[in-house]
């Protein structure tokens, strides 16, 4: 009983600190679980986790925007968009429309192809989402794009990014940040760490498989071939592990070939009769 | 001279853009299908580590050979062998290689650099390009209008659920 008590208060205090949903608490969480306490805890603990949980949704879309703002600026700073105007708008149809078949198609989502021969995608919150020039250019088709495009959106979607913030130390000082109006981007700024540097960290595995499933799904609503994302996870999965233009890529997701495993078990038989469109003819080829 | 040596050089590349063939090796047991939809005919059955031979591809479907019977398999079934590319400069062959010659797809260019951690790191703030990139923006309404232009029909699909069963 005694143990269980101390326990109790740990967990408590543990939420009340840490005022956040992470999966670092999850899995501290099962560990509590298992050296023995029961039912109880796991009850008071939803309870906790959900007006935590609340306490994350109650950061407003507009302080996300600035948050997502802010680490595009960023990213841009380094790597400058690529200056092609067709290529970018033609990406952001693409990207819109996708986006419009996710559960925020109100957002003013932001797209763009930035310099740079890595092979790489990124997301920030708020919808600002960016591929590099090496990854365009190994795309074959619309509907390619439309995959990729849509992984991200996945992220952006289900808020991954935030909830690292939330997960790093800085939530606190988000917290206190955002509960006010977020002033200069000084502030904002220390929210986010250094320059982009959150768009190089490492998401939970889970969220990476989530973005995918996401993505194929996107595409197909938006009537895409909903097997082009996996096509493209194929050709990335054969560049050599040493090569350095998929060195950030492979270092902060999980291997391509481990996520055509979890795609192909999550989608089994389920899209394998959806025929949608590839739109090669239309595909907006880069200029070298 | 020169249009010589670019001519042998291009001989070269379509004479191993012939021999590329794509391969794969099965890593799910499932029946090769006569045509390329899931309620086809079941020709024969491929185990886990079968070796295919790619022929073409359709959506998701895989036309393959095997020693067990020629059909379609479903492209997640299957992992790509074959054209493995080396770190460096083999875009160009492999766009060759895949047919895709001349489409602009150049994955190593001098010049433009990579996009590395301690780059993102010590990245600064750029106002300019961000403006540039919200000048960008297509609304919703534009969007699918551009929808429209390519004829992309909606559907519905419930997302996926995760394959991982039971959390514990």
């Amino acid at each position: 009983m005694k143990a269980i008590m101390k326990y109790l208060l740990v967990a408590a205090l543990t939420l009340a600190c840490s005022a956040a949903w992470s999966f670092d608490f999850e899995e501290e969480f099962k560990k509590a679980i298992k050296d023995g306490v029961q039912q109880k805890i796991e009850e008071k603990s939803d309870a906790a986790t959900s007006s935590a949980l609340m306490g994350f949704v109650g950061i407003s879309q507009e302080q996300e925007i600035t948050i997502g703002r802010q680490i595009a600026g960023n990213l841009l700073g380094a790597s400058a968009l690529v200056k092609d105007r067709s290529l970018q708008i033609y990406v952001n149809n693409v990207g819109r429309w996708v986006a419009s078949q996710g559960e925020r198609p109100e957002l003013a989502w932001h797209f763009g192809v930035i310099e740079s021969s890595d092979v790489n995608a990124f997301a920030a919150p708020g919808g600002y989402i960016f591929l590099t020039r090496g990854l365009y250019s190994l795309l074959q088709n619309e509907a390619e794009l439309a995959g990729v495009l849509g992984h991200e959106i996945g992220h952006v979607i289900r808020k991954h990014h935030l909830k690292i913030l939330q997960q790093s130390s800085l939530v606190d000082l988000g917290g206190r940040l955002l509960s006010k109006q977020i002033g200069g981007s000084d502030k904002v700024q220390k929210l986010i760490g250094n320059g982009a540097e959150i768009v190089a960290r490492s998401l939970d595995k889970n969220a990476e498989f989530e973005a995918d499933r996401i993505a194929v799904v996107l595409a197909a609503r938006a009537g895409y071939g909903a097997f082009a994302l996996p096509e493209v996870l194929q050709q990335i999965g054969h560049f050599a592990k040493d090569d350095g233009s998929v060195a950030l890529l492979f270092k902060t997701h999980p291997h391509p070939d481990d996520r055509l495993e979890k795609l192909g078990l999550a989608m089994s038989d389920r899209l394998e009769d959806v025929k949608g469109k590839t739109l090669v003819a239309r595909f907006y080829r880069i200029k070298p | 001279m020169n249009l010589i040596r670019l001519g042998a050089a291009l001989f070269a590349l379509l004479a191993m853009s012939a021999l590329a063939a794509e391969t794969g090796s099965v890593i799910r047991a499932h029946g090769i299908k006569a045509e390329p939809f899931r309620d086809a005919k079941t020709i024969a059955t491929l185990s886990v580590g079968d070796k295919v031979e790619i022929v073409k591809k359709d959506g998701g479907w895989l036309q393959i050979k095997s020693p067990k019977g020629k059909g379609w398999v479903h492209m997640l079934n299957v992992r790509k062998e074959g054209v493995r590319k080396d770190a460096g400069d083999m875009g160009g062959l492999l766009g060759l290689a895949s047919g895709r010659a001349g489409t602009g797809k150049v994955v190593a260019t001098t010049g433009i650099r990579g996009l590395d951690e301690v780059e993102l790191k010590s990245a600064k703030y750029n106002e300019t390009e961000l403006n540039l990139v919200e000048s960008y923006a297509v609304n919703r309404a534009d969007a699918q209008l551009f929808a429209i232009r390519g004829q992309l029909v909606t559907r519905k699909f419930d997302y996926l659920p995760s394959p991982e069963v039971s959390p514990e």
